[in-house]
């Protein structure tokens, strides 16, 4: 599921089953020195959550992207987020960043991080096989907080 | 000479007769051309994707094919990546979407230990059968739909998508 009207008036008649919130956070920075990298990594983290949705979609809903930059960033309050989503009906928030900071919040929250692989320079099929191999790495991740139930 | 002259106004007559016959075939040739043009279209490529795999290369054993397409959503056009699960039963080859009947996930076949040939959905635990057919007691409430299967040069080509007709 995606945010949008459609998926979320199912999401709303169907909560047992799309019981999971997907948000990536996305760095932006504007130096001259970063705003490249900054858009490679948030082209990865978009490519890769809509991967996500598309294998998972009945079960997940990705958010719309948390973005931020250096100045804001400390005025983003993750847990509120995560607890307001819990409200909402969600029983697994999970992030999903390229942001390596936020891992020193992972006893609080539910994290994933997954370092940026630039994809523009690759052809299609050879991004479509760095977007399973990162899938992998996500799976488990996903199945454990399922089995919790 | 000949006996039968043609008059001057004769002479008229026949050349207005025939410009005149031109210039309106000429008027009403294009809005006929028009108005039967939506006959004349051609459909674009028969609704057949064309896949990288070969028509020999496939077993009884399903595979994923991935194919992809060009959708057009108003002015937004994009390459959308779709997948198949393939296989031989028989002689027919049968290839069936991936797309789970309950909540739209990505099906799987043989990713369950506990229940091996059979599709997988990893969501809720949805099982079909390898013919598509829904194992009752699993959330999902339909077969796995299937794709129409055609062939050109050896490989193997997909179409539209269709309700399961081996169920």
């Amino acid at each position: 599921m995606i945010f949008s009207v459609k998926d979320v008036q199912q999401f709303q008649t169907q909560k047992d089953f799309i019981d999971t919130a997907i948000i990536p956070l996305l760095s932006i920075n504007f130096d001259d020195s970063s705003i490249k990298q900054s858009s490679s990594a948030a082209e990865f983290m978009m490519s890769l959550t809509n991967f996500i949705e598309q294998q998972f979609k009945g079960r997940l809903m990705v958010m719309p992207p948390f973005s931020y930059t250096e100045e804001t960033k400390k005025g983003l309050d993750i847990n509120a987020i995560k607890d307001e989503l819990h409200r909402g009906g969600f029983k697994h928030v999970l992030f999903i960043t390229s942001d390596h900071s936020w891992t020193s919040l992972s006893n609080q929250i539910d994290i994933i991080w997954l370092p940026a692989i630039p994809l523009e320079s690759m052809d299609k099929s050879v991004k479509k096989s760095v977007l399973d191999e990162q899938l992998k790495q996500v799976i488990p991740v996903l199945s454990s907080k399922w089995s919790q139930v | 000479m000949s006996n039968n002259r043609v008059t001057r106004r004769q002479f008229l007559n026949y050349t207005l007769t025939g410009v005149g016959g031109f210039m309106a075939a000429g008027m009403l040739m294009p809005m006929v051309r028009f108005a039967i043009d939506p006959a004349l279209q051609t459909k674009a490529e028969g609704d057949f994707v064309q896949t990288s795999t070969k028509i020999a290369d496939i077993t009884e054993e399903p595979v994923k094919v991935d194919f992809s397409f060009e959708q057009v959503d108003a002015w937004y056009k994009s390459e959308v990546t779709d997948a198949a699960w393939v296989y031989k039963s028989g002689d027919i080859i049968v290839a069936l979407s991936p797309v789970c009947k309950h909540l739209g996930c990505t099906v799987n076949w043989n990713s369950d230990q506990a229940h091996p040939n059979q599709f997988f959905c990893a969501c809720h635990g949805g099982r079909y059968e390898k013919n598509g057919k829904n194992i009752p007691g699993t959330p999902p409430t339909g077969p796995l739909d299937e794709y129409e299967v055609s062939e050109k040069d050896g490989f193997l080509l997909l179409g539209k998508k269709i309700a399961n007709t081996l169920v």
